[in-house]
């Protein structure tokens, strides 16, 4: 085996364990939309929220904050001690830290809105709701789209480290490979997915980004 | 107009509603969450030797019973895995060795006896935890200080105590959890063997055989089933003064599995002393050096002895 160039061997492992790859950069991929899927679920609504009452966005934009300021190998083996090991404690992890990067870009997205649009949207008799359906949502979609993609790419980063407490993912491959004797190209395999996986969801999402850009928007620019 | 927002509102409360239970319920698809009680789960430890059990393990349940099974990987001790086996997040704890349970769980003294060893902590964790520790597979995987050939031979060093001389030159790299260990860690190593090193440099313990190699520690103190011994060509020094006790492998139950399972206990116990030393050392060596995957390394295993169904392999 050491014959063998770290490139060789990395496509020997490959050929070797492409199935455990493909199924633990699946598991991955799944961990970490699972954390930026909660997060959005409450932190877009609690942009929203922010955004109306001006007084909570100091308190809540900071709480998030402080989060975020937390080491993620801390925060993690916080949270194992209520959660215990597993799957759910990565999950609870990538949950916390998606949190700000959306909450904060909803906010902003929500703030960014022309006050013009919104008083004559109010002159045409919206209720509070469609004008937050009708304008205030599809205006902001693209900034708080950018919060979610930032999210996803910070969660990627921290499912890798969620091997430490038994969650599998790639992060698996990563530390076997620390431990194996020609272990260069194990690391290798593991890392690659990783970055790739971090690459390719950028990308995507920042196309999804400008497709909802609103078009009055792009024209101003 | 009006009343239709109000529903509209009440609609997206539920929805918000529905995504915090959903986040308090467990069964997310495609990760195989580990509070599932309908799924076994596997306590395996960072080294190599662990995984590869434990994929034994794994495999054997789910092929010969068709339960479902996942892994709780990477833990970073026994300790921890036993923690993890007491707070309900793990059933099976794939590999533990008595010299370490004796003297890290069980807090009690060293006991050179292997069969002594055995029986103490077979009988203590029945009664302690209500676990179930199995025979062992047949392979004892002890601590043992290593060199490379060539530094052993300048030194002429064949057994711990040859050593001495040279100690306060030396730079040894060791497993971070030896160093506090009560019994047999460093304090009572430097005591027994009455010499102590320059340095001590607590590490992962798959990285010792590394250091060694590239000469950046010249004594190490690894694992005497790992594969990389036989790669690296790395000589074992003797432990002269029995200072190690049995390190015993075996797996260890929860036994209200064994409960839950009445038919678990008869397929785990086609392992027992199916697995010696050289095999152990064998399978270590295909997953190190060779660039297969633990659960690569076990299916080959398994499919190689027919899951050992005759009884005998």
């Amino acid at each position: 085996m050491a014959k063998l160039n770290l490139w060789q061997q990395f496509w020997f492992y490959l050929g070797e364990n492409g199935n455990y790859v493909l199924a633990q950069f699946i598991r991955h991929f799944l961990i970490s939309i699972y954390g930026v899927l909660f997060a959005a679920i409450i932190g877009i609504p609690l942009g929203i929220l922010i955004a109306r009452h001006r007084k909570l966005s100091g308190f809540i934009i900071s709480l998030a904050n402080v989060i975020q300021t937390v080491p993620s190998l801390a925060l993690l083996s916080m949270i194992m001690l209520v959660l215990g090991l597993g799957v759910n404690t990565v999950i609870a992890t990538v949950f916390l830290y998606s949190l700000l990067p959306i909450i904060k870009n909803t906010y902003a997205g929500m703030q960014g809105i022309d006050r013009t649009i919104l008083d004559s949207g109010k002159g045409m008799g919206m209720t509070r709701f469609q004008v937050l359906y009708l304008i205030e949502l599809p205006m902001s979609l693209s900034v708080i789209m950018g919060g979610i993609r930032n999210a996803l790419v910070i969660a990627i980063g921290i499912t890798a480290i969620g091997s430490f407490v038994g969650a599998g993912g790639l992060g698996d491959i990563i530390v076997r490979g620390t431990n194996a004797t020609n272990g260069g190209a194990i690391i290798l395999a593991g890392a690659l997915p990783t970055a790739l996986m971090a690459i390719i969801s950028d990308f995507i999402l920042g196309i999804l980004q400008k497709v909802l850009t609103p078009r009055e928007a792009s024209i101003n620019k | 107009m009006r009343l239709r927002s109000l529903l509209k509102r009440q609609v997206t409360y539920f929805v918000l509603l529905l995504g915090i239970l959903f986040l308090g319920g467990c069964g997310l698809p495609g990760v195989g969450g580990t509070s599932n009680s309908q799924t076994i789960r596997i306590a395996s430890q960072s080294s190599t030797e662990s995984q590869i059990v434990a994929n034994i393990i794994a495999e054997l349940i789910q092929h010969e019973l068709g339960y479902h099974t996942t892994l709780v990987n990477n833990l970073g001790s026994s300790t921890v895995a036993h923690q993890a086996m007491l707070r309900g997040d793990a059933d099976i704890s794939a590999t533990r060795y008595t010299g370490t349970d004796l003297t890290g769980i069980l807090q009690m003294d060293n006991v050179k006896n292997a069969k002594k060893a055995s029986a103490i902590v077979k009988k203590q964790f029945k009664q302690r935890f209500n676990q179930t520790w199995f025979p062992s597979y047949g392979f004892a995987d002890t601590y043992a200080f290593m060199t490379t050939k060539q530094f052993a031979a300048k030194y002429n060093l064949r057994k711990v105590s040859d050593l001495r001389q040279v100690a306060g030159q030396l730079n040894a790299g060791v497993d971070s959890s030896w160093m506090q260990r009560k019994g047999d860690g460093y304090p009572d190593f430097a005591k027994d063997y009455g010499f102590e090193f320059k340095r001590v440099s607590p590490m992962q313990i798959g990285l010792v055989y590394d250091a060694v190699e590239a000469n950046r520690m010249q004594v190490v103190l690894g694992y005497s089933t790992d594969g990389r011994i036989r790669s690296y060509g790395l000589q074992l020094l003797r432990d002269d003064k029995h200072f190690f006790p049995p390190y015993n492998c075996s797996m260890v139950v929860n036994d209200s599995l064994l409960k839950k399972y009445p038919k678990l206990a008869p397929v785990l116990h086609r392992l027992d002393g199916k697995i010696n030393l050289r095999t152990m050392q064998d399978l270590n060596y295909q997953a190190d050096n060779d660039l297969m995957e633990p659960s690569v390394v076990a299916h080959q295993f398994l499919v190689k002895h027919n899951y050992f169904r005759g009884g005998k392999n």
